[in-house]
Parts: structure tokens; sequence; C-alpha cells
């Protein structure tokens, strides 16, 4: 841990990318606490407020209201618990199916390996917001379907990467002394190979969390999303364009927020692949 | 004469053949051709070959960790090839492996006292910590390690706690693939007496597999000598060692260094291999009791 983060601290991007991520989760995190105004009840005579400064100190709306005057600030904060959480179980939901179907592929090979290897090239011939919106239009839009939805545009990554890995890590010579002990398959799978791969899972989940949250984004900009008036930043988007040219704050705040929190799990995400890659690691 | 503990006959291992999906059949390579040896409780026998003479295969297929492609294997009098895992796991109990390279053969994010308990677990037997410290004991190791990672460890550690884990279940046959090949030569020394002690103390029989000569002459009883996937010539260590008959078992003899700078060197015996591949009609032939030798 403390070596983590001595490396960590020599990357200037990767430790950047570490202070926006952990400054949007305890944002999404403390959300409650931070005396904001609700985010879903607006006031007709505040709308439309652009940002109040009172020089350096933020007045009542800071980041300014939105055309029902709900304030843009809490409305961002608040939406980043759902985007957050959102991206977060899609992201795990996707990295348990396409680890172990990688995992199962690769070791088991033959037949499942050809099955389960055609299935990722079929859906990745697919367009993947065509297949997002497909399923979200056929089920209906709720949390539940937007979660599955990203994570079955998400397993296809893992298992390619992770059936990779597999496919080296069985020809070593501790999963044949586990073949030669009589150890069953799942036992090899589970015990040997699993915790050989979960570092490439790792940083693929880092690279799949930074996809989802534009993807979410999409969706909720889509109406397919999270519904109102719960906020998201998708829909604040969606629903500020059109007053784009009298008020920039209503669409450029939760912009930004996408912008930053992918853009700092990008550098971090990419950090960490570097840190764990003991090529690039010994060459530093 | 009773029934030797493992008995290997006309066994055969191939690999390429007809399976590429593309284009025509492949090339079929015989790893190991129909080749046949015995190992008899506690005796030691060393398999003697170059590289890509199909000694590894040779192990692998007798534990079956791969499939024959024809022959038999029977160990304790039981036909064990074509088995299915289940039917072969309590065979397995009985028969292990040693690897020739100790920095693959342990898993990276296992603790090694877990890996050592690892055959105990899936036996289902008693994986007690007191039991796992005896089997560090037992292989010169301070039980003290058990919660260390393997890349603790050093060359000769890490082979020790893969011979600790292979003798676990207290097994009568250790297949030990070049377990010293990859060690200091100081260190090797160490581990050919592990392993004799080993086989003093619990009766366990070996097959030996090395590329050269010089250390099977401490540890084995018989020697058989592998090239282009044929046994050549099979022996007691002592006709060996003073009466080779086939060319390339003298040109592995002429390879081990004289440690005596006064004696002239040997010879070299120019054996090209490529030249001498063992044509497919020739046969074993007994030409002293024990001492057979393949006839071009």
């Amino acid at each position: 841990m403390r070596q983590f983060f001595s490396e960590l601290s020599r990357s200037k991007a990767g430790l950047a990318g570490f202070i926006l991520l952990v400054l949007f989760v305890a944002l999404a995190v403390l959300a409650p606490w931070l005396g904001l105004e609700d985010p879903t009840r607006g006031s007709l005579r505040a709308r439309m407020t652009a940002p109040t400064w009172d020089g350096f100190w933020p007045g009542a709306h800071p980041l300014g209201t939105d055309e029902v005057g709900r304030d843009i600030l809490s409305r961002i904060v608040h939406g980043s618990r759902t985007t957050l959480a959102v991206a977060g179980a899609a992201v795990v939901a996707g990295g348990i199916v396409g680890t172990f179907l990688g995992i199962l592929a690769g070791y088991a090979g033959g037949l499942t390996d050809r099955i389960l290897m055609r299935l990722v090239d079929i859906q990745l011939a697919i367009p993947l917001m065509m297949l997002a919106l497909l399923v979200v239009a056929a089920l209906g839009p709720s949390i539940q379907n937007v979660i599955m939805v990203l994570a079955l545009t998400s397993w296809i990554r893992y298992a390619r990467i992770i059936r990779g890995q597999v496919l080296s890590l069985r020809e070593r010579e501790f999963v044949q002394s586990a073949r030669a002990i009589g150890a069953s398959g799942w036992r090899i799978m589970l015990r040997h190979i699993l915790p050989n791969v979960m570092t490439p899972a790792l940083v693929v989940a880092t690279l799949e969390l930074a996809r989802i949250i534009v993807m979410d984004a999409a969706l909720s900009f889509l109406g397919l999303g999270v519904q109102p008036p719960n906020p998201s930043w998708g829909r604040m988007l969606a629903d500020g364009r059109v007053y784009i040219s009298t008020a920039w704050w209503s669409v450029t705040f939760p912009g930004l927020a996408i912008m930053l929190t992918v853009l700092g799990v990008n550098l971090f995400g990419d950090w960490l692949r570097d840190y764990f890659d003991p090529k690039t690691r010994s060459a530093r | 004469m009773a029934e030797p503990l493992l008995e290997v006959r006309n066994l055969i291992r191939t690999y390429g053949g007809n399976r590429s999906l593309l284009g025509g059949a492949r090339p079929v390579l015989h790893a190991v051709n129909d080749i046949s040896f015995h190992v008899a409780a506690g005796e030691t026998l060393g398999l003697v070959g170059e590289s890509g003479s199909g000694k590894s295969t040779a192990g692998r297929v007798t534990l079956q960790l791969e499939p024959a492609d024809g022959g038999s294997v029977r160990f304790a009098g039981q036909e064990i090839t074509g088995l299915s895992p289940r039917q072969l796991k309590p065979v397995r109990r009985q028969m292990q492996m040693i690897f020739q390279d100790p920095y693959a053969a342990l898993n990276p994010r296992m603790r090694v006292g877990s890996f050592v308990a690892e055959p105990l677990v899936v036996h289902g037997e008693d994986a007690h910590k007191d039991r796992i410290a005896d089997l560090f004991r037992i292989v010169g190791l301070d039980p003290a390690f058990m919660t260390r990672y393997p890349h603790e460890f050093s060359g000769g550690q890490r082979q020790r706690i893969c011979i600790a884990r292979a003798i676990a279940l207290k097994p009568s046959f250790i297949v030990a693939d070049e377990p010293i090949t990859a060690l200091d030569v100081s260190i090797q020394a160490q581990i050919v007496n592990l392993f004799q002690d080993l086989q003093d103390q619990l009766g366990l029989a070996y097959l030996f597999i090395a590329h050269d000569l010089s250390m099977v002459r401490y540890l084995c009883q018989r020697v058989a000598v592998m090239l282009r996937g044929r046994i050549v010539e099979t022996a007691s260590v002592e006709q060996i060692f003073s009466n080779p008959q086939h060319p390339y078992t003298r040109s592995l003899l002429d390879a081990i260094p004289v440690p005596d700078p006064d004696r002239p060197r040997r010879k070299r015996l120019a054996f090209d291999v490529a030249s001498n591949i063992p044509p497919r009609e020739a046969v074993m032939a007994e030409i002293a009791p024990g001492h057979f030798v393949l006839q071009p």
C-alpha cells in the first residue's frame, strides 16, 4: 500500500486522476450532509438564475439554477450518486460475468471456448448504443435495466482479455501441478487461475468505468436512463440544451462534471495499467 | 517376479496431425514413440535424453497429465490410461510430479503453506497447521515460512516447497522432471540428497528425468536413454557406465566433465542426432541380463 502511493505520487497524471476520482466519490457519498438544497424542488421565482458569486464567496446558487429553479450544484452532486452507483454496479456485474466466462473459455477450451468467443464476435459486430437502446426500449427504463444493459455491453471486454491470460496460465507448471494432485477443474479455476487474472481484470474495470459513465450519460440524455425528477448528468444536459444560448450554465456544469470524472478515471486507469505491467515497472 | 509398481508398455504420444480447421493435415510428430519401461517400488529409474527427445512428455503421459495416443500404463496393478478424472483421483494420491522450473511451479498468489496443504485439502484429509509444519521440517524448511508468498524464496527453497507438496499425500511414486536443472550447482547436491533421504524414509520410487548422466549416477539404479521419442538403451547404472552400447549413450557419457585435470580428456564422439534417427522397424534386444539396446 505504501509502495502504491509512493509510485502514484511520482506520476502527475495518475495522481491527478486519483484525486479527481476520490473527490467525486467523496461528494457522492457525502451529498446529504453537505447542506445543499433539495435537488428535486425548484422555485419558479428563482428559475434560470445565473451563477451567484459574491466576490470569491459562493452565493445561494454558485452554479446557477435550471429552467424550474432547481439548484444546479445540488443536482450535479446528487446526480453523481446515481451516476457512480449505476456505473459502479454495471462495472462490477460486467466484470464478474466477463471474468468468469473468460476463465471458462480459456481453461475449458474446445467447444465451450469456440461458442463463447463467437458470441463475443457477434456482439462486437452490433453497435453497443443500438443494443442498449433496444434492450432499454423493450424492458423499460429503470435503474436495474440500465445497469443490466451497461453490464451487457461490458462483459465482452473482460472475457477477451482474461481468456488470453488464461491460455498462458493454464500451461504454467503450478496449474499442471494442481492437476497432478487431482484438483478439480473448478478448484483450479478458482484457486489458481482467478487470483492470477485479478490484476488485468482490475485494469479493464477502471477503463470500462470511464466508458460506462459516458454511456450512462448518453442513455439519460436520450431519456432512457434514470427518470425525472431524480437528477442525472445526462438528463441535465438534455434539458438544458434548449436554453444553451440564454443560460450557458445549465449545460456547461453537468458537461464539465462528466468530463472531469471520465478524465479522472482514464488517467488513473492508464497509470494503473502501467503500474501492474512488470515491463514498464522495471523501466522506472 | 512380482509386478513392478509402474509398468509402461508401448506408450505413444503424438502432436499435430489432422486437427487444423483450414488447410491440410499438419505433420504428425511422435513425441513419444512406442516406449516401454518399468519402475519397481522404492527404485529410481533415470530417464535421460537431450531437449526434445520426449522425456518430459513421457513423464507427463505416465501421470496422465496428457492423454496417451497408444499403449498402456499400469500402476499398482491397475490400468490407468483412459480413466475419467473421477476414476483417476484415487490414483493421483499415489503418484506426484516435481517440475523443472521452481519459479513457475508455485502459484505466485498463494501462500506457500496453503500450497503445500492443497493436496490434503483436495483429498479431504486433515490439513492442520501442525501437519504442514511437519512437511516443512521434513524438506528442511522453517515452518515459520508457511505464511509467506513464493517470491520471497530462493530457487532451492522453492524446490523444497514443491517437494513438500508432492510428498504431502505420502505417494509411492514421483516423477521428477529435471528437478535440479534450474538450480545453482551448490544447491543441486542438497536437493539430490533430499531426494535420497526421502526415498529412504518413505520408500518412494522415482522416475528421474535428466538431460545429462552426471547426477543420474548418484541417484538412480537403472537408466533409460531416450532419443527422438524412442528408448535406445536401458540398463543398470553400472552397465551404462561400464559398457555403453548405443552410440548416443556413449556421446552422453563423454559429455560428463571429468573432475581430474591430469586425466586426459576422452575424445568426444561426434554424434549427429539428425542422421541417427532410430528407424521405425528397430527393436530392442537384450545383450546382457537387464541390458537392452535398440538394434539399428
